[in-house]
């Protein structure tokens, strides 16, 4: 799986393939209109935040938990984040320190669905016992406040009608609606059981959507989706719309669209359009088929202008309503998010060896080596494999959030939510020892990242609280040096961190609040880069010269010099051209930036699809040169590729790409992850009858 | 004595029949009644004689005849009597489940601390609760050595419960509610692993799946998953079942 290859001319790069990353599977999305972000969880427990405003960016995650398994995700007033699963408890998050504020037991068994009132000040849960409980909002926690009657089966699907007056609640083979005031059951829809012909043991109800007007709309998991009148509570219409379970449904805010996901992987768009041209009477009507998906789409949400899709296949399908976009711009194209927009990946430069980042364990791995030379673009034997070193499996149910190994392979850290751990790596021949350096500090018990200084000997420390730890690493043994508290009031905690390879400079990011300086000399805050619309998701500070390089989910690029406090001439006039339009239509953030020790002019920086190395020293290109140009063949003339050459050289030869990074001056390393191991490894999808196979 | 018999097996009929289909099997009794009063008794005699033909015995003597208004009023009297009984035992039963509840309300009342030493406990002072009852002390020391056992044995799993003292070394929590809770979480994964994946749910493998795609492919690749691990696995089994008898059987012949 590894391969030593010539690559651009100049580098020998090690093609790793034995990251065996899969990212689990989407069980939530939630939609928030205000602020234009959307909350996703997956069956691992995980909630990440994406900004939709900001280039789709994945700005906040809360690390996922074995014991939990997140069923239900909603957003409340005052854009506070809920989520329920299956140990019965409600968990609301705090997007400021990235924790959970509390988790709160619902005492009715598993929870299965969850919905916030129209007002957002109430929170309604459906239980494996048949109870519906109706939650109050408080500012600073949830209360319980009363029962519905309870049914006999588990409550699968919640929703609101837009007035706050009924609910509507989807169990096995029928669907009851509820008065909010007197908590009980109106009305009884019993929900046919056959399917294609056949009778099924029982019809679930994977979700409902309560329209104004009073319509119901269910999606069951015989295949179809329905309009019943809760009025009268019977079947208005029915659409079959799948060979298998129809899983998830969203409804748009003016009730004129709605969006199912399927268990085959389609996503069907229905829509209220008017039964001939010019009459009044209007009727839903199946539009649009999408099938982005290969495996159960378990959840949909729709925003104004887009239909959301994310199920087990691992990836959130953004599809933009092309009728609801304004501008006909990039922003219209469909966005597939799979892998994380943060690194699982670190690098020991000295010793070659990688740390992978899984939700439970570590891997580390020595990168294997060849003898053999060739020309350009050769594919070179290997004559030392790689080596899997070292297993590392992870204490307690807490996913892993951040890992670190040392440039020097000695010192390797790693933390969870409530624990922080740090260990001593010695190599004697061939042999690896681990040993943990006991007695941590109380104040590190949680890191959301962790940075080891260039030369081994310091660690800095991200907590969640947003102050930022220095310490000291002794052989053996640690000293605490310095806290950094967090900035004038403010909580945010920093995601991002960056070191100088003098040691001298430290660079912190948080989630919108900017970057932070600190001089680690004389250990105070040295200045603040000027603030910037968009998150940052990458940043590095240049050996010799201390320019901070800092990419934005934008996807520009600033280059910012520390001992001058200003930005640097060349992020000027960068700035003054502005980038090509190319780049800044690529889909995935810049996620590593590195540097090469000889060539000063040169930034390495990468995202999923694509490899960049910019070369200061050349143009800059404007958008009718020509962005993504192919390597130029060696025998042409001097000038002719002088013409053609311009300061961003890009390889697209790696893909999806996981991690790039320069171990010494003539050799790259670069992890990739083929989304076909990723889809061999995922549960069996729906059976599907293809013509002429 | 012998007149009775009939008697006997008639009034259990008509009451049965009074329990199992109400008033209109009675008026269906009445209508025969009344067709049996109109002839005269020697004609009514004869199906009833008729009706014993079958017992082959005692055929010399006739039943005692029965009047219309007799044998009414003996249904009504049934009647009231089943009716009766049923109010007696609603009443008894209801008394009966009043006088557990009762009970119940005591016991509880009869757990629970005095109001003083909830007061107390809720204040949470370590002098507060030297100063209560010293069985009660006694009883809390016990809970907090076992409360700091379990939540040694198990430190992963923290639910909180109310902490009595200001120590927050460790969590109370009942293991019994844990195991309720893992083992509904357990139904609950099951369940949603059934629906999705059991059996009717027509499911594919992985490599079927992305061997459609192959098929179409112009360049036909290699299977992604050479290996069937599922090949074979009865035979697998049995094998392994067979190995370990083996051994057993080993182990136990040089003893004898």
């Amino acid at each position: 799986m590894l391969a030593a290859e010539g690559g651009m001319g100049e580098f020998k790069v090690h093609r790793v393939r034995f990251f065996n990353y899969v990212p689990s599977g989407i069980r939530c999305v939630a939609y928030n209109n205000q602020s234009n972000r959307l909350a996703v969880s997956r069956t691992d427990g995980t909630v990440e935040i994406y900004n939709l405003s900001a280039n789709y960016f994945q700005e906040k995650f809360f690390p996922g938990n074995e014991s939990r398994s997140t069923e239900a995700l909603c957003w409340a007033k005052e854009q506070r984040l809920f989520s329920a699963g299956l140990n019965g408890e409600i968990i609301e998050y705090d997007l400021q320190t990235l924790s959970i504020k509390y988790a709160m037991d619902a005492f009715g068994g598993p929870i299965w669905s969850m919905a916030a009132s129209p007002s957002g000040s109430q929170l309604l849960v459906g239980c494996e016992d048949g109870s519906v409980k109706l939650f109050q909002i408080t500012p600073d926690k949830i209360q319980f406040e009363r029962n519905f009657d309870r049914q006999k089966n588990r409550i699968l699907s919640l929703s609101w009608h837009p007035s706050g007056t009924h609910i509507a609640a989807g169990s096995i083979d029928y669907i009851s609606v509820f008065d909010v005031k007197s908590g009980s059951v109106t009305h009884k829809m019993h929900v046919d059981r056959q399917y294609m012909g056949v009778s099924k043991r029982k019809c679930i109800i994977w979700g409902v959507a309560f329209l104004s007007d009073g319509t119901v709309v269910s999606v069951d998991s015989a295949g179809k989706v329905q309009f019943w009148d809760s009025a009268t509570g019977t079947l208005v219409k029915s659409h079959l719309v799948a060979n298998a379970d129809v899983q998830s449904i969203a409804i748009s805010d003016q009730e004129d669209s709605l969006v199912v996901g399927t268990a085959e992987g389609t996503v069907f768009h229905f829509q209220l359009v008017s039964v001939t041209s010019n009459s009044i009477e209007k009727q839903w009507v199946r539009t649009k088929p999408f099938q982005h998906h290969t495996h159960d789409v378990r959840t949909v949400a729709h925003s104004p202008t887009a239909l959301i899709s994310g199920g087990t296949d691992t990836h959130l399908v953004i599809r933009p309503l092309m009728e609801k976009v304004e501008v006909k711009n990039y922003d219209a194209a469909l966005r597939k998010i799979t892998f994380p927009h943060r690194r699982l990946i670190s690098c020991s430069k000295k010793k070659q060896l990688l740390l992978f980042q899984f939700a439970h364990h570590l891997e580390l791995w020595q990168l294997g080596s060849t003898v053999a030379t060739g020309r350009n673009g050769d594919t070179l034997p290997l004559s030392k494999n790689a080596d899997h070193l070292l297993h590392l499996k992870a204490k307690g149910p807490e996913n892993i959030i951040c890992s670190c190994i040392s440039p020097c392979g000695s010192w390797m850290a790693y933390s969870t939510a409530s624990r922080f751990f740090l260990y001593r790596l010695k190599y004697e021949r061939g042999n690896i020892s681990l040993q943990r350096v006991s007695k941590m500090p109380a104040f590190l018990h949680s890191a959301l990242q962790i940075l080891f200084s260039e030369d081994s000997t310091k660690l800095f420390v991200a907590s969640n609280q947003g102050s930022l730890h220095i310490i000291r690493l002794l052989d053996g043994s640690f000293k605490h040096l310095h806290t950094f508290p967090s900035l004038s009031g403010t909580v945010e905690s920093m995601c991002l961190l960056a070191v100088s390879p003098d040691g001298n400079w430290l660079a912190a990011s948080g989630t919108s609040a900017g970057v932070h300086v600190y001089s680690i000399k004389l250990l105070k805050l040295h200045c603040t880069v000027p603030a910037y619309n968009f998150p940052v998701t990458a940043l590095a500070i240049a050996p010799n010269t201390n320019n901070l390089v800092i990419a934005h989910s934008d996807q520009q690029v600033f280059e910012y010099s520390i001992p001058d406090k200003q930005y640097t001439e060349w992020s000027r006039a960068l700035q003054k051209q502005g980038f090509h339009h190319l780049w800044l239509q690529r889909d995935t953030p810049i996620t590593h930036i590195s540097f090469h020790p000889k060539r000063p002019m040169h930034i390495l920086l990468h995202d999923a699809y694509m490899f960049c190395i910019i070369d200061k020293s050349l143009p800059l290109p404007n958008d009718k040169t020509l962005l993504y140009n192919p390597i130029p063949p060696t025998n042409e003339s001097d000038v002719i590729r002088r013409r053609t050459a311009h300061a961003f050289k890009i390889s697209k030869l790696y893909k999806p790409l996981l991690f790039m990074d320069l171990l010494d001056e003539r050799t790259l390393v670069a992890v990739e992850r083929p989304l076909d191991d990723i889809i061999a490894q995922l549960p069996p999808p729906i059976k599907k009858k293809k013509f002429g196979t | 004595m012998v007149q009775l018999r009939p008697r006997a097996s008639r009034a259990p009929a008509s009451a049965s029949a009074m329990v199992d289909e109400g008033p209109p099997a009675s008026e269906e009794e009445a209508e025969h009644g009344l067709l049996l009063g109109q002839p005269s008794s020697g004609a009514a005699a004869e199906p009833l004689e008729a009706e014993e033909d079958g017992d082959d015995e005692l055929e010399d003597e006739a039943p005692e005849e029965l009047t219309f208004a007799s044998a009414q009023a003996e249904a009504r009297e049934e009647e009231r009597r089943a009716r009766e009984t049923a109010r007696r035992d609603k009443t008894l039963l209801k008394e009966k489940r009043k006088r557990r509840e009762e009970l119940f309300i005591e016991q509880k009342k009869r757990k629970l601390l005095p109001d003083a030493v909830l007061e107390k406990l809720t204040a949470a002072s370590q002098a507060n609760i030297k100063k209560s009852p010293p069985k009660l002390k006694v009883s809390l020391q016990k809970k907090n050595e076992k409360c700091e056992k379990i939540s040694d044995s198990k430190k992963t799993k923290v639910q909180k419960v109310q902490s009595v003292g200001q120590n927050k070394s460790y969590v109370a929590l009942r293991l019994k509610d844990e195991d309720l809770r893992d083992s509904r979480k357990e139904a609950a994964k099951a369940f949603i692993q059934n629906s999705l994946y059991g059996p009717g749910t027509n499911r594919t493998t992985v490599n079927k799946f992305l061997s459609l795609e192959n098929k179409r492919l112009p360049v036909k690749k290699a299977a992604v998953q050479f290996l069937n691990t599922t090949w074979g696995t009865q035979r697998k089994q049995n094998a392994k079942k067979f190995a370990r008898r083996w051994m057993i059987r080993k182990m136990k012949t040089p003893k004898k």
